[in-house]
């Protein structure tokens, strides 16, 4: 049984398992790097311990330094929250060998899927369409693929993924170079030179699927759109995706629950897929073997509270309901509320906070590490607040949501509150069913700005 | 140095020893129940029937939904309910298959573990239930061995009524039950390594009341005598009338030299947690009592009475006047604090008799007393006794008075109530009124969080809005600054 | 008492009946406030006061001191060559050994190893706290009569090279 957790992570999602911990009667340790010592989560949690300094390399990517922290404040099991090292097998083999449980997938399943070419391999091996792709060996055989998969390309770092490592080819001339520029970048920012390549679907939705499983079951809890992103970064996720056809939305749960199956996996994680708006068909992207920012959504939609299930499997718990006993009602719809001048080319605001005022009432949730007085620090994301609200029905939501973005006031940073207010006047998002094309459209339109 | 568990039975038997069994709601088990599940208790003494017909009458709670949302927040500790033989809720005798339906409905719902409690010792109808128990599908059976001071009930008798128990293969284990908290250390001294000599390798648990303080200092050398597990409560929860405290219990054993392995973090918690709780509800907190030599001879508690000094009189029973008037203000609140117009204060004044004279309080009970509870002249000013009625109605006169010839069969009592219901339903339809179920059908679905430090704010705003001319107001106390406005 | 998003939930229920507009509840750890928007909204500012428990820090870089119980200043970065002076034991920090008495050292004070900075007072115990360095007081942090948590970092000295 797991009585104390270190909370590898920061920001809101470090409040987040903090909350659930509380509800628990787990305790919690965060581990904090010197710039977030005096967050909200350090005077939430039961122990703050100092990871090292501000910048991200020095602290909260410092596997060494996160496992000296969880023996120092005595915790049996580390949550290393999303992004840094939620999904690193370093710090998921150092856990094991201190004899610290790691709250997530088992460390092969790590490498399964966070190998993007390997997850390939899995996918395929589990009956899931893929997107026509490979690798090459030499230019020769680069160029080969690329003729028989079809322009445009998509050239991708195999060990990238949650949007990044990713370069878009449109002219066959340009493969050669923009290869070349792919592999020094790739082994540049993920210490591994491989890429491979891909059809670029020009029209597609983000599609996803929330899985749980305990290592020997697995139950899908619905799907997620996505599709509402910049530079593949998402800015409104809601569940379940919207104008999806039953008979789609049942193969993409069954293909994920088969992909989880296939890994034996265990924890929670999702599988991405993009959804072929033309052809009327899905192919799997990749698998993020972690919590994700977006999971509100499915909670609110499932009824369950996911942090603790992640909790519950990693004691080693069998799941506590069957795919059956799931039940899903209403629509739910996240807006990320992040830190930056969405005026000005997105540019990022860090600084202090001098309000924080939110949305409170029924259907609305906020997941913050705001409050007046807060810091935004300039040496991480620009995240300051997901806004979540639930609805009977997606159009019920969409209205909760103008009401509630119209009460989220934050000074002292920029934000794009105007601009989610924006996007839920806007005729194509209140139609539903938006590709990944829509955003940028959306953002040049102007249609909202000021 | 011994190996002990501690067994908490702050939801239950401290609930009802201390505040009147009404004191716990769905939600405030809840709010705790996770912390409860990390301490590491055996086993929580979690419901009864009592308890479930409070949670319907006084709560308008579901009593199944309660043990099954408690069963999911403690996935790791046993939830145990305490038995009272052929009864379910209701006063009446219930037929051998409606009681194995209880008990498998019971298992179905989450209880793992069932204390088999006969205080008149029917062995039979001990090991009946205990095998229809065991049916059920319960995992963990304990017999009790209901200690009293008398003569008949000596170390021999206790050791031979366990070896009874023992030979049952529907019993797993043992405890030594103590209610009135009677039991001295020097008799523990023979009384447990008497039983243990009869039981082989049976566990043995250990359950005994404060009400004259001894409890915690037996408690503390059981350990040496090879007592298992020993039921305590928490925080305010403990002492008074009730179980040792936890915590103190836990230090003094470790003082000794025994190991207790448990989270004392978390049982901290448990305990702030119901100090916190009795605070905003106003409920009262169990104190340790001081040694009464003269309740071990009378096992009567305090309570004056004025007015039948002329009818002891008339019986020749004046010079013992105050035992009697002492007693007869107790029975009468155990009773319901009857109006005393005829026939109650006869029915008072002999049970107070009864009680005097006899070897042990309700050691015998005029068949006017049983039928008084079994409320055949009508309804108390207030609910009688739980434990007496309990008592009262475990004898085997009160079976027969209860039965108007045999219970109804199930398949009969089925037929009184509308097809297609649940069994737990059916099961609270056959044995309380309708409109209390009824009402408790309506009820909206318990919450599950409780924060026992809001009470007071909320309590305010709720006051407030009996006045709605009232929007502005400022409440300011140390660490505690509420302002409202317009 | 601690504040979860249920308990402003039960309180919203209540509030909105009432014919209050504004809510402000304001303890140790936390300040509330609640305003009615609306269409049975209501706009939200908590601010959690509770100071962060520092345990200890896993870099090699000395810790920043503790941020001051109300306030959420920054701590200070460290700088490598300046030396901490740290509380020897959990208790309330004095700087000068009676009240009214001039304070041991002050920003600038050259100090010696065996200089008595401050006193840190535990359960009536006045135990003294020695600079553990020769150099100049850079900075003092906590206020006087502030409660520190063991080992925290009650002063910075800048050391004088070895004579």
């Amino acid at each position: 049984m797991i009585h104390r957790i270190l909370i590898a992570n920061r920001g809101e999602i470090a409040v987040r398992v903090i909350r659930t911990c509380r509800r628990l009667g787990i305790e919690t340790v965060l581990a904090a790097s010197e710039a977030d010592l005096d967050s909200l989560p350090a005077r939430l949690a039961d122990a703050v311990i100092c990871l090292g300094g501000p910048r991200s390399p020095d602290s909260y990517l410092k596997v060494a330094a996160v496992i000296a922290a969880a023996k120092m404040g005595k915790a049996d099991a580390i949550h290393p929250g999303y992004g840094f090292l939620s999904e690193n097998r370093d710090l998921a083999l150092a856990s094991a060998a201190a004899g610290i449980i790691f709250i997530g997938p088992t460390e092969a399943q790590l490498d399964a899927v966070g190998d993007k070419l390997k997850a390939r391999g899995h996918a395929v091996a589990a009956g899931l369409p893929v997107v026509p792709g490979g690798q090459a060996a030499t230019l020769d055989e680069a160029q080969d693929l690329a003729r028989s998969i079809g322009w445009p390309v998509l050239v991708k770092a195999v060990g990238g993924g949650g949007g990044r490592g990713m370069k878009l080819v449109e002219e066959p001339d340009r493969l050669v170079e923009t290869l070349e520029l792919a592999v020094a970048e790739a082994a540049a920012a993920f210490g591994d030179p491989r890429v491979y390549l891909e059809r670029y679907v020009a029209s597609g939705r983000h599609v996803e699927v929330q899985l749980l499983g305990d290592g020997h079951e697995v139950v899908h809890l619905g799907d997620r759109d996505c599709s509402i992103q910049r530079r593949y970064q998402k800015l409104v996720e809601e569940a379940p995706a919207p104008n999806l056809a039953d008979g789609l939305r049942a193969e993409m749960h069954r293909a994920a629950v088969a992909f989880g199956r296939h890994l034996g996996y265990r924890g929670l994680g999702t599988v991405e897929f993009l959804v072929d708006c033309q052809r009327n068909s899905f192919y799997f992207l990749e698998m993020n073997a972690r919590i994700q920012v977006e999971h509100p959504v499915t909670e609110a939609i499932c009824g369950l509270d996911l942090v603790a299930e992640q909790i519950a499997v990693a004691e080693g718990r069998r799941l506590a309901m069957t795919q059956e006993q799931i039940r899903f009602s209403g629509h739910a719809i996240e807006c990320r509320i992040n830190a930056e001048d969405w005026t000005r080319d997105f540019r990022p605001s860090p600084g202090t906070v001098t309000v924080a005022e939110f949305p409170s009432g029924p259907g609305i949730r906020v997941d913050t590490h705001m409050q007046a007085g807060a810091r935004v620090p300039p040496h991480y994301d620009s995240l300051l607040a997901k806004l979540i609200v639930h609805g009977t029905d997606r159009a019920a939501a969409i209205e909760r949501m103008g009401k509630a973005l119209a009460l989220c006031r934050i000074d002292g940073v920029a934000t794009n509150t105007a601009m989610h207010a924006g996007l839920m006047r806007a005729g194509p998002f209140l139609a539903g069913g938006v590709d990944t094309a829509y955003f940028p459209k959306f953002l040049s339109e102007g249609a909202s700005h000021g | 140095m011994a190996e002990v568990k501690i067994l908490d039975a702050s939801i239950r038997d401290g609930n009802q020893s201390l505040w009147g069994a009404t004191g716990l709601s769905t939600r405030q088990i809840l709010e705790i129940a996770p912390v409860m599940n990390r301490v590491g208790f055996h086993a929580l003494d979690f419901t009864s029937s009592t308890a479930m017909g409070v949670a319907v009458r006084t709560f308008r709670e579901d009593p199944w939904e309660r043990i099954r949302l408690a069963r999911a927040a403690m996935p790791d500790t046993r939830l145990q309910l305490i038995g009272t033989g052929l009864r379910f809720i209701s006063w009446e005798s219930q037929h051998p298959d409606f009681m194995q339906l209880v008990y498998d409905r019971l298992v179905a719902n989450g209880v793992t573990r069932f204390m088999v409690l006969e205080p008149t010792h029917d062995m039979p109808q001990a090991l009946a239930s205990a095998r229809m128990i065991r049916k059920a599908g319960g995992e963990e059976i304990v017999g009790a061995l209901t200690y009293t001071i008398s003569a008949v009930h000596d170390d021999d008798f206790y050791a031979d009524l366990a070896a009874q128990f023992a030979a049952s293969p529907d019993i797993d284990r043992l405890y030594v039950k103590d209610p009135s908290g009677l039991l001295l250390p020097e008799r523990a001294r023979t009384l447990i390594p008497a039983i243990k000599a009869r039981i082989g390798a049976m566990p043995l648990e250990l359950h005994s009341h404060c009400t004259i303080g001894l409890a915690p200092l037996t408690y503390t050398i059981a350990a040496e005598l090879g007592i298992e597990v020993m039921h305590v409560c928490c925080g305010p929860l403990a002492n008074g009338s009730s179980l040792p405290n936890a915590v103190r219990l836990v230090a003094n054993l470790r003082e000794l030299g025994h190991r207790v392995d448990i989270d004392d973090r978390a049982l901290a918690r448990v305990a702030d947690y119901f100090t916190r709780l009795a605070k905003a509800e106003g409920l009262p907190a169990g104190v340790p009592q001081d040694y009464d030599a003269s309740f071990l001879r009378h096992q009567i508690a305090g309570g004056i009475m004025t007015t039948t000094r002329r009818q002891l009189a008339e019986v020749k029973l004046e010079h013992r006047f105050d035992e009697v008037v002492a007693e007869i203000g107790r029975v009468r609140a155990e009773l319901g604090h009857p109006i005393m117009v005829t026939p109650f204060p006869q029915i008072v004044v002999s049970q107070a008799l009864y009680n005097v004279i006899g070897t042990e309080r309700y050691s015998n009970v005029a068949d006017q007393t049983i039928r008084y509870v079994l409320g055949r002249f009508g309804r108390p000013t207030k609910p009688i006794d739980p434990d007496i009625l309990d008592r009262i109605l475990s004898r085997p006169r009160a079976r027969e008075l209860m039965n108007e010839g045999e219970p109804m069969s199930l398949a009969d009592m089925r037929k009184r109530f509308a097809k297609g219901i649940s069994d737990d339903e059916f099961l609270l339809r056959a044995t309380m009124p309708a409109e209390e179920v009824d009402a408790m059908l309506a009820a909206r679905p318990p919450r599950r969080h409780y924060n026992p430090d809001l009470r007071p704010v909320l309590k305010l705003l709720d006051e407030l809005n009996k006045r709605p001319a009232v929007s502005d107001l400022i409440v300011e106390k140390p660490d505690f600054h509420l302002q409202l406005r317009a | 008492m601690n504040l979860t998003n249920d308990d402003v939930q039960e309180i919203l229920h209540l509030l909105d009946a009432s014919s209050s507009n504004e809510f402000h509840l304001h303890t140790e750890r936390f300040k509330l406030a609640l305003r009615r928007a609306g269409d049975g909204l209501w706009a939200q500012s908590t601010e959690i006061l509770s100071p962060p428990k520092l345990a200890g820090s896993v870099s090699e870089a000395p810790l920043a001191p503790l941020p001051a119980a109300a306030a959420s200043t920054a701590p200070t970065l460290a700088v490598d060559s300046l030396m901490d002076v740290r509380a020897p034991l959990v208790g309330h920090f004095y700087r000068a050994p009676k009240p009214g008495a001039p304070p041991f050292v002050e920003p600038g004070s050259r100090v010696e190893e065996t200089t008595v900075v401050a006193i840190i007072e535990t359960m009536k115990l006045m135990n003294s706290v020695y600079a553990g360095v020769a150099g100049r007081v850079v900075e003092i942090f906590p206020e006087n009569g502030q409660f520190v948590e063991q080992d925290a970092v009650l002063m910075r000295v800048d050391p004088e090279p070895p004579q």
